[in-house]
């Protein structure tokens, strides 16, 4: 990740989310005319009281009564037409809002989707998902409620001060004086109280961790009598998370109350200079009184904005991380006017290649090697080895640091991506399942495949029987992640899905772990119907694959260090003949 | 994915019966912070209706006089500014108090109420713990809880504000009953509305909070399969889905707020016109002389200054709506889960392994399903014995009974003849160690995880790693043993989590040690090692081992051999193979492929 966006100021921040999220500033400059005009409510009261004080009441005629209440109906209808252009601001606020966040959101889904780091770096998808779902939620939420009644209380603040103006401008100029004194007094408090939001947050992380671990590693703890010292545990951080919530709280209640007793001084002096001096200046007892109201919308903007710190600043993290994301380039690009492989078994060509993950040492060192269309090839080697990235490489997962991989002498990164998924087809270990039914899983490799030709490929990989086994055939539903089948059983799925792809170049990693004996049979029967007729590669964690492979590659620290036939290897003393001994050993 | 809706109050007139019970054991639970609390309101209550008075005189004494009638100021000035930097400060005092106490008392009870769920969760069935998701349960004692309590922020305000409404209209009343009745029906109609508007938000609220859960339901999916979405190249069939889901959203909260907003600014334009309201009728009033202009700007600004205040009523209508569906699902958990009944018998330590027999065991989920039926087994002190059976056959449910960490559904399950359920508390983990598949570290030194409450020595420890085979691998991190692993234990691979998690087990030196699979993930020669380790060194421990691989299979004393929930064979391996077909197939399924194959190939 690169730190540029991390260090971004707040304001930099929010111009470049204008600029990510176009929704958000169309039509903003109206949007903020009509809330300027909506808030114009507030000065009605106010500028009412003074004109029926001074006028009506305090008429030397007498009251007049008629003309109170003349000039009370207009004010009422004024009131009623603002609601509309109120609820008008505020709903064009939120639909802009909504909608440049929901692009956004989008946005950065499909950016991450064609980033390698979900994964290479399967670990940190967990919060790689936050980008999309949490972060762009802080910032609804701050929109929502905060950034609104920010905006709002602004445009009152604004049109306080300049209906003071119009009354009297010497005032007007005491009350700018103060709330710019009040105003640097709450930036520099505002600092404190953001740093004590910081520490809430920290204990917030805090005490939700070891609340997680206490729950998901409930039949741990059980299982060794650790319940008193897990909660023992468990309650000291939510205690400091209480006092730090509670000490943020306490100056959050001076900020909020010190708004108070601001607006009390102000009107102190309002009251003092206006009635030493009002006079000379031509102030009349209702302009004097509009001032007092005047100064009491001052109150509520401060308090406003000490109620929204903490969302604006989550608000503001949240948009700096998505940002994060944004700004990192995609690191194995389409390419523009790309190749489209023919439409036949090629061979596959690795020459020269090196790779190195950002992070780390080379992975792999100087990878020559050439598989013939039609072969199957066996790749073998411990973990860390190299072999998994080998064939990341190969289905162009990655692209090399150094050297080149070809398809029929193209470079994959000049094929299309449509025309290499088309040709190449890579099964992951953990055959992943979307929370659907059987055949959508299965259709995932072919969009738009029948339901005959979903049941034709079971069939034809002897599956049938297992799928007949199912409550619902091909309309089961698998589960969260495919959590109602068996490990095995999704891998099975996976094949499916790998067959009615049809490619010509299968790249397989084995699945590891343990299934039952009955479906491993299943698995390897199905394995050897998907590899006929095609070039295959397949990462061997089973002797059998091994065996039945045209070619085995043993990999040993990023290098190819034996190839040849399993009999031939096998008996040459070398790696392979180790990791044949140690296979042997555990099927016995 | 929790379903929330289904916890929501039904109807507006059930909110608020509920919530005021509800608001009621939150104020038993924090009496003197609620009272300081609402005190501190109740003081800025009247620090308001101060303030107005305070304006008022201020108009009739001072202000109109100077500049209306051109009396001099002298004398009159200083009190009057005196008595409003007093009543500000009265306010902002009143403000002070409430928000710290009430800050304590919404901190404490979501607290209070985090560490009770925590310790109920410790204490369940962990029968009933499995039938919930843990997504769930986090998400209950997370968000839940906090929202549960948040109606404590806004409650004594909303007291507060009761008075002062009450006080306002009082007020009034003493100045003039026309005027006064007049701002009653007023405030008594925006409150109807009010209330009325936020329910209407909250419902509409539910949804969008369902569409939430949605949008990050199918990211999260699409992110943790994102190896086959780009193996299949199906990224834009999956960004396509993500929009779908991400615009329902949008369209939701535009639909929330258009209802919200547009309450609002009715609510907002209704208080404004009561003040005009008041003003009109007042110029009435003053020529009739009934009331002063001093009065009618004291009515005025009060009126102005509950501008906040009213508000708050609705907002606790809609907090205590939120507050209501998470209470309800946070007492769920305390109504539904069943808690671990335990006996009195404390743990012997006696220094041989245990003797461990079942009877008549059966088990079930509940529903018609049985997993286990008619198990009868006794293992002898110090004896490996291997449990093996097709999947489904009940091998896991079986060794968590030895356990027991879930009970049988009918028989029993002794340990030296005594019943599980009659060990005390925390007696049993003295006895049996339980090492499951998924090995569940402790974001925690690697130490710390082995010892895991326990006050080993490090030389405990280093046996202990020693016969799991973690030896080598703990030498070669970055810190050893001191190294922190992380959340879950993530820096580890699988291979090394399980071990790190099967020394956790022998350091306790278990009577019974009982292994469901603990070594899947660890290579095959380093599997067959450790447990040739265990069977040779001197532990005083009885060893279940449920095991998939021959060569592990091989190494135990005895097998048993499960299959639809009964025991169909107990005995050596040779004389499983040599009675029981089924154990024969289990076994020989690799051979009975290779020579089917081998058929094939024949065949021209």
């Amino acid at each position: 990740m690169t730190a540029r966006s991390q260090e971004l100021t707040t304001t930099a921040a929010l111009r470049r989310l204008l600029v990510e999220a176009p929704p958000m500033r169309r039509g903003l400059i109206v949007t903020l005319l009509l809330a300027a005009l909506g808030t114009g409510t507030q000065i009605i009261v106010p500028v009412v009281v003074q004109q029926i004080v001074d006028y009506e009441l305090l008429d030397p005629a007498g009251v007049d009564v008629a003309g109170a209440v003349r000039r009370g109906l207009v004010a009422l209808v004024m009131m009623f037409a603002a609601v509309f252009v109120r609820r008008a601001s505020l709903l064009r606020l939120v639909t802009a809002a909504s909608t440049g966040l929901s692009e956004l959101r989008v946005k950065t889904f499909r950016h991450l989707h064609q980033l390698s780091i979900l994964h290479v770096e399967s670990e940190r998808r967990g919060v790689l998902v936050a980008r999309v779902t949490s972060d762009p939620a802080s910032i609804q939420d701050f929109m929502d409620w905060g950034g609104v009644g920010m905006v709002i209380g602004a445009a009152q603040v604004l049109l306080a001060m300049a209906v003071m103006l119009i009354y009297g401008w010497q005032l007007a100029v005491m009350v700018f004086v103060g709330v710019l004194i009040y105003a640097v007094l709450l930036a520099w408090f505002q600092r404190i109280l953001q740093r004590a939001h910081d520490q809430v947050r920290l204990r917030i992380a805090e005490s939700l961790a070891t609340m997680g671990e206490a729950i998901s590693g409930l039949p741990v703890v059980r299982a060794y009598g650790a319940e008193s010292a897990t909660l023992d545990k468990v309650e000291a951080v939510l205690e400091e998370q209480f006092r730090a919530e509670f000490k943020t709280g306490r100056l959050g209640a001076f900020l909020f109350s010190s708004a108070e007793l601001f607006a009390g001084l102000i009107t102190a002096v309002v009251i003092l200079v206006g009635v030493v001096a009002g006079g000379g200046w031509g102030m009349s007892a209702g302009t004097l009184l509009a001032f007092l109201f005047l100064v009491t919308l001052l109150v509520e903007p401060v308090q406003t904005l000490v109620e929204t710190l903490d969302q604006a600043q989550s608000a503001a993290a949240g948009v700096r991380r998505i940002l994060n994301v944004l700004d990192e380039a995609i690191d194995v690009p389409d390419p523009v006017d790309g190749v489209v492989l023919p439409d036949e078994r090629l061979d596959l060509e690795f020459e020269g290649v090196r790779f190195r993950y950002p992070t780390g040492d080379d992975v792999l060192h100087d990878i020559s090697v050439r598989v013939r269309a039609g072969s199957r090839i066996a790749v073998v080697g411990e973990t860390g080895s190299g072999k998994s990235t080998f064939v990341k490489l190969a289905t162009r997962l990655l692209d090399p640091t150094a050297g080149e991989v070809r398809l029929g002498d193209v470079p994959l990164t000049r094929v299309t991506f449509d025309s290499l998924r088309d040709h190449v087809i890579f099964v992951p270990q953990e055959g992943f399942l979307f929370d659907t039914t059987i055949a959508d899983n299965v259709r995932y490799g072919k969009p738009g495949a029948t339901a005959a030709e979903v049941q034709a490929a079971f069939e034809q990989l002897e599956l049938g029987d297992w799928l007949a086994g199912l409550p619902d055939g091909l309309r089961t539903r698998v589960g969260e992640r495919g959590g109602q089948l068996s490990a095995g059983e999704r891998q099975l799925v996976a094949l499916v899905r790998a067959w009615i792809a049809d490619p010509e170049l299968l790249i397989l990693d084995e699945a590891t772990s343990a299934v039952d004996p009955a479906l491993e049979v299943r698995l390897r029967r199905a394995i050897e119907h998907l590899t006929e007729h095609r070039t295959s590669i397949t990462v061997a964690h089973r002797l059998s694959t091994a065996e039945a492979s045209d070619e085995v590659l043993v990999f040993d620290g990023g290098r190819i260090v034996e190839r040849g036939s399993h009999h031939d290897l096998a008996d040459s003393g070398g790696v392979y003949a180790a990791l044949h001994a140690d296979w042997m050993s555990s099927t016995g | 994915m929790s379903v929330p809706s289904s916890t929501a109050p039904s109807g507006l007139r059930e909110a608020l019966r509920e919530g005021f019970r509800l608001i009621g054991t939150f104020i038993r639970n924090g009496p003197v912070s609620y009272a300081l609390a609402a005190g501190g309101a109740a003081l800025f209550a009247a620090a308001i209706v101060a303030a107005a008075f305070v304006i008022g005189d201020v108009t009739d004494s001072l202000i109109l006089p100077v500049l209306d009638e051109g009396v001099s100021s002298e004398g009159l000035l200083w009190p009057a500014i005196a008595a409003v930097v007093g009543v500000a400060t009265w306010k902002a005092a009143g403000i002070t108090l409430r928000r710290t106490a009430a800050g304590w008392l919404q901190f404490r009870a979501q607290t209070d109420a985090r560490i009770g769920l925590i310790d109920r969760l410790l204490r369940t069935e962990l029968r009933w713990y499995h039938r919930q998701s843990v997504g769930d349960l986090l998400s209950v004692t997370e968000t839940d809880a906090r929202e549960a309590t948040f109606i404590l922020a806004p409650l004594p305000y909303a007291t507060g504000a009761t008075l002062l409404l009450i006080g306002t209209v009082v007020m009034i009343f003493v100045l003039d009953p026309i005027i006064a009745l007049v701002t009653l029906g007023s405030l008594g109609s925006i409150i109807a509305v009010d209330i009325r508007g936020s329910w209407s938000s909250f419902e509409a609220f539910q949804d969008v909070q369902r569409l939430r859960g949605n949008v990050s339901q199918v990211g999260h999916e699409s992110f943790d399969g994102a190896l086959t979405v780009k193996a299949l190249g199906r990224e834009a069939v999956e960004t396509r889905r993500f929009e779908a889901a991400s615009e329902e959203l949008r369209d939701r909260i535009i639909d929330v707020n258009r209802v919200f907003s547009t309450y609002r600014v009715i609510v907002e334009a209704m208080l404004s016109a009561v003040a005009v309201l008041v003003l009109i009728v007042g110029a009435f009033r003053t020529r009739a002389g009934a009331v002063t202009p001093g009065d009618l700007v004291t009515v005025a600004y009060l009126l102005t200054l509950l501008f906040i205040p009213i508000r708050i009523v609705g907002f606790v209508v809609w907090d205590m709506s939120h507050a209501l569906a998470g209470w309800r699902r946070v007492q769920r958990i305390h109504e539904s889960a069943e808690l671990v009944a335990y006996g009195g018998l404390d743990h012997r330590g006696d220094p041989t392994g245990a003797e461990v027999a079942g009877e008549a065991v059966a088990f079930t989920y509940g529903g018609d399903e049985v997993i286990l039926d008619g198990v009868e087994l006794i293992i002898p002190p110090g004896q490996v014995v291997a449990v093996v059976g097709p999947t489904g056959a009940g091998k896991t449910t079986l060794v968590t009974l030895l356990a027991r960490l879930w009970d049988p559904t009918s028989g029993q399950i002794t340990l030296d003849g005594r019943d599980l359920r009659d060990f005390a508390r925390s007696a049993l983990p003295g006895e049996v160690a339980f090492v499951a598949q998924d090995a569940f570290l402790f974001d925690d030194s690697v130490a710390g995880n082995i010892r895991f409450g326990t006050d080993a020595s490090q030389t405990d420890v280093d046996q202990a790693a020693a016969l799991a085979g973690a030896t080598s691998f703990i030498d070669e991190l970055p810190d050893g043993y001191g190294t922190q692993l992380g959340e879950r234990g993530t820096s580890l691979s699988g291979g090394q989590r399980q071990r790190v998690a099967l020394a956790r087990a022998l350091v306790r030196r278990p009577r019974l040690l009982i292994m469901d699979d603990a070594t899947s993930a660890v290579d095959p020669s380093v599997e067959t090692q450790i447990l040739k380790g265990l069977r040779d060194a001197e532990l005083p421990s009885t060893v279940v081992i449920v095991a998939y691989r021959r060569s592990s299979i091989m190494l135990a004393d005895e097998v048993i051999f499960l299959d639809e929930g009964r025991i169909v064979g107990h005995g050596t391996h040779a004389e499983l193979m040599a009675t029981t077909p089924g154990y024969a197939q289990i076994l020989e399924a690799y051979e009975v492929d290779a020579v089917r194959r081998a058929e094939e190939n024949s065949q021209p």
